[in-house]
């Protein structure tokens, strides 16, 4: 029923034909999504990568719940009991000095002895909310404008194309540390700045994410608007709303997918990258916050910074990997 | 938006840093019993002596060298116009090093701190009352280019300083508007032209005051009143590069702005009319906002160029490292800083709340979140007046020293009646350290009783507390002011912190009583003000307590091996420049 795995080396035009043709009856019905499907699942480091992700995404949700379990929270240290602060400033108990700790399974840090997993938990909850988040409205403005674009043409895809390019001119971090510090004293004094600062990151990532989507799409689908089955759609009379949502993006949702998960992964980045520069998220918990007070402490308590940093690391590197494996899944040319 | 750093340079001699509570404030609580290092006897300080002559030697100077001043997390004067000289760093290198006054500072082989004769032959003859200060301009003080140093230059740097549209960072505002008898509109010689408060003649200059001004020949350290040329001096190319008078001078393109100030040997500079400064060293570099961990890791890397390196400011977190390292070129200057917590007067207007919040402040933990050493870069804290100013009186604000206590704290609201009560202030959420001193602090009120609420700003402090219509000022009820004396004296601590109406009485305290007595004070016989201070100090924090000063604070410094004469200035608190030489 499936496609022969032996042929997964040959990429040549014959084998697609071949492979197009010969069990054409057996998979009626299958849509390339399936296919794609399909094939990630017998990649096994798409798989693997895979889990990895769910791992990450089940550690997000559940980062209260697993902090509960950990018996760990949010809350300060008390660093005049907890380090030897007329020593050499770390912590009297667990690493780097000590043993593992069990009250504090990934330690404590220095200057504030706050609780290192509690802060890791619920940095990772940060960066995959605000990196998903992001990724979905970038992808929602760049499909809409894309499309917009590239099946009106004329006028209207030079004006978007232009404000395309507009946008691509604007640096990102310049851009980024100017408007951060406008939405915080826009919003400080507001109750709910942790949540407003959230949405205004989101927002600068969205607001510069957007383009690269956006130009995917437009080129594809004027490739696509030129294409029989299109046509065929005029003639008969389809409104616009149709063709666009019912023949033109069903044939650009791998494109999509693809962009997508090679997006999250970049916002995942940027998001830990400004924490760092300090213009991200400054409320509650986020890795690159971490990453920032704990370099200067590399030498003494390693620990500390790598933990952090190996979260966003394998985090982005098995993103990557499976927005590589999901492109290969769907991309006709690599079909085998 | 990062004001973090820039809050360095807002550092004023007079005010200092911000104050966003966490800042770097401690308070009176806590353990500090634990401190090694203790604070030197109050009144043993701050001598005033006619010395004459050159500066003593310092005991194994020799000439010669390249001293690197490295300055940490400050971006330096933005001028260096003598008039416009009010901060910490700016004057106690520009001072000690470049720039002579009517007096300056010298600190003496005991280690204290005496007022000493600069430009003037003696400290001063004041007439009764203090209304009217005359001084003699020393012959053969020379400028850098050759010219002698005259008692109408002088003149014309006084009345310069009422200039305080143009020279807006001056403390020019504070004192010789405040005391120098000139009309209420007058605003410095280009402008206004002459006024008869000073005259100059020959090289005797006399100031009339408007009022009794005994702590003139403190205030004359200020370079701000020093000599400025008649010709050549306008205002901001002057500041580019002024003419030396001291040691050193700043040579072609020697300062470039947040970068770099380069001092080379002043040959003019005779060094038989100044008994404080020396001329060891070939050359100064001074280099404006180095980063602290580099910094700290060049003097522990103990190579060549680190030995003559001195630091402006030690990292708390390599602090202990450096104290071994350095050993005797680590220095714990006490300053003449304290940090307060300042309770609003109108909404807190009961004394046990105000109690609370002072016993409720958890010492050891605000300071170790907030990098600062517990009991060594910052003590527990009692009156407005800090360790070693004259008339400073030992006492406790509550009766003991108020010491992290919540169930005390719990207590002393149950009594006011107001148990859970909200505290409201702001934190600067774009430092981590400021937000962890914050945090907690926060902690440390929850669990005394406090509901607490942090407000997020990045912009200066000082600023919106001074507005007071803004919606978030108006939401406020405790905020936080960090402050130096200008000059070891009550009358630089007390007025402009409790006053009513001062900038920096940011608890709005007003209680008749205490202006009273501040306005009596200045009129005493100069012998009685000091302990009046002192008295008066007592009673504030006893009866009302608008201040609770929760640390007073020390600087860390630390030179390399190859550097001697490394001492600290407790009057500048600031590094002692005046003696510094490299060892050969």
């Amino acid at each position: 029923m499936s496609i022969p795995g032996e042929v997964i080396t040959t990429h040549t035009e014959d084998s697609v034909v071949e492979d197009a043709t010969a069990p054409r009856e057996l998979q009626a019905g299958r849509s390339p999504l399936r296919i794609a499907a399909h094939r990630i699942r017998k990649d096994t480091v798409a798989m693997v990568c895979l889990s990895i992700v769910m791992l990450f995404v089940l550690i997000a949700i559940f980062a209260g719940t697993l902090a509960d379990l950990f018996n760990v929270n949010l809350t300060v240290g008390r660093p005049a009991e907890q380090l030897d602060f007329l020593g050499d400033g770390m912590p009297l108990n667990g690493p780097p000095n000590y043993g593992f700790d069990p009250e504090h399974p990934f330690g404590v840090a220095p200057k504030t002895a706050n609780d290192n997993l509690a802060y890791w938990l619920y940095g990772c909850r940060t960066s995959l909310v605000i990196a998903s988040t992001a990724t979905l409205f970038a992808t929602l403005i760049g499909v809409v404008t894309g499309l917009v674009a590239g099946f009106a043409g004329g006028v209207v895809d030079k004006v978007i194309s232009f404000v395309i390019d507009l946008f691509l001119t604007l640096p990102f971090l310049l851009m980024a540390l100017i408007i951060a510090p406008i939405i915080t004293s826009r919003f400080a004094s507001d109750p709910d700045y942790p949540t407003i600062q959230k949405f205004g990151l989101v927002a600068v990532l969205v607001f510069f994410g957007w383009m690269g989507v956006a130009r995917l799409v437009r080129g594809e689908t004027m490739s696509l608007r030129e294409r029989e089955f299109i046509q065929a759609s005029r003639v008969i009379g389809m409104p616009t709303g149709r063709i666009l949502f019912k023949e033109l993006l069903p044939n650009l949702v791998a494109p999509i997918v693809v962009a997508v998960s090679l997006m999250l992964p970049g916002f995942i980045a940027a998001e830990a990258g400004l924490a760092f520069l300090g213009i991200g998220v400054t409320q509650g918990a986020s890795w690159g916050q971490t990453i920032l007070q704990a370099s200067p402490y590399f030498e003494k308590y390693p620990l500390y910074l790598w933990e952090p940093l190996l979260g966003i690391v394998i985090l982005v590197v098995a993103l990557n990997l499976l927005g590589d494996a999901i492109r290969d899944a769907v991309d006709p040319k690599t079909r085998r | 938006m990062k004001r973090t750093k820039s809050l360095a340079v807002v550092a004023g001699f007079a005010m200092v840093t911000l104050a966003a509570c966490g800042g770097d404030g401690g308070d009176g609580g806590g353990s500090g019993s634990t401190s090694k290092d203790k604070f030197i006897d109050p009144a043993s300080s701050f001598e005033l002596v006619e010395a004459e002559g050159a500066a003593p030697e310092v005991e194994g100077a020799e000439e010669g060298g390249v001293i690197t001043v490295l300055v940490p997390s400050d971006p330096g004067p933005e001028d260096l116009d003598p008039t416009n000289g009010w901060s910490v760093l700016g004057n106690s290198i520009q001072q000690a090093l470049t720039n002579r006054s009517l007096t300056q500072y010298r600190r003496n082989p005991e280690g204290g701190t005496e007022v000493v004769p600069d430009l003037a032959t003696d400290l001063g003859t004041p007439n009764e009352d203090f209304t009217e200060w005359t001084f003699t301009i020393k012959d053969g003080v020379k400028w850098e280019t050759g010219d002698p140093v005259t008692a109408e230059e002088v003149k014309n740097g006084i009345l310069r300083s009422f200039d305080t549209e143009t020279f807006t960072s001056g403390p020019g505002q504070a004192y010789t508007v405040g005391w120098v008898d000139c009309p209420e509109d007058y605003a410095g010689p280009t402008k206004s032209g002459d006024c008869d408060a000073v005259q100059a003649d020959g090289q005797e200059l006399t100031i009339r005051m408007s009022k009794s001004f005994p702590d003139f020949n403190l205030w004359s350290t200020f370079m701000a009143i020093g000599p400025i040329p008649l010709e050549n001096s306008e205002f901001p190319a002057y500041g580019r590069a002024p003419l030396s008078t001291g040691p050193y001078k700043i040579p072609e393109g020697g300062f470039r702005v947040n970068e770099s100030l380069r001092l080379v040997k002043n040959d003019q500079w005779d060094p038989a009319t100044d008994p404080a400064r020396h001329q060891y060293a070939d050359e100064f570099l001074i280099k404006f906002d180095q980063d602290q961990e580099k910094t700290d890791q060049i003097l522990l890397s103990g190579n060549a160029d680190a030995a003559t390196t001195v630091a402006n400011s030690l990292g708390a977190t390599n602090a202990n490292a450096l104290k071994e390292a350095l050993g005797s070129n680590y220095i714990q200057q006490t300053g003449q800083c304290i940090s307060t917590r300042t309770p609003d007067y109108n909404k807190i207007p009961q004394l046990e709340i105000r109690q609370a919040i002072a016993y409720g402040f958890d010492f050891d933990n605000v300071q170790l979140a907030s990098g600062n050493i517990p009991g060594v870069t910052r003590i527990p804290a009692q009156g407005l007046m800090p360790p070693g100013m004259a008339g400073r009186k030992e006492f406790f604000p509550a009766g003991e020293q108020f010491a992290y206590n919540p169930e005390k704290a719990k207590q002393l609201l149950e009594e006011a009646g107001e148990p859970g009560f909200k505290l409201t202030y702001i934190y600067d959420d774009s430092d981590a350290e400021t937000k962890a001193g914050a945090e907690a602090e926060k902690a440390g009120y929850e669990a005394a009783g406090f509901t607490v609420e942090m407000i997020p700003y990045q912009e200066d402090a000082y600023a919106l507390f001074d507005d007071a219509d803004s919606p978030i000022n108006k939401k406020l009820n405790l905020r936080a002011t960090n402050w130096c004396s200008d000059w070891p004296a009550g009358s630089t601590m007390i007025p402009p912190l409790v006053q009513t109406g001062q900038p920096y009485n940011t608890s709005y305290f007003s209680e008749e009583e205490v202006d009273q007595r501040i306005e009596e004070i200045a009129t005493l016989p100069i012998e009685e003000q000091a302990d009046a201070w002192g008295d008066l100090d007592e009673m504030i924090a006893q009866k009302y307590l608008p201040n609770i000063v929760t640390a007073y604070r020390n600087d860390l410094f630390g030179a390399g091996a190859n550097i001697g004469g490394f001492t600290g200035d407790a009057a500048m608190s600031a590094i002692n420049y005046k003696d510094l030489f490299v060892k050969p």
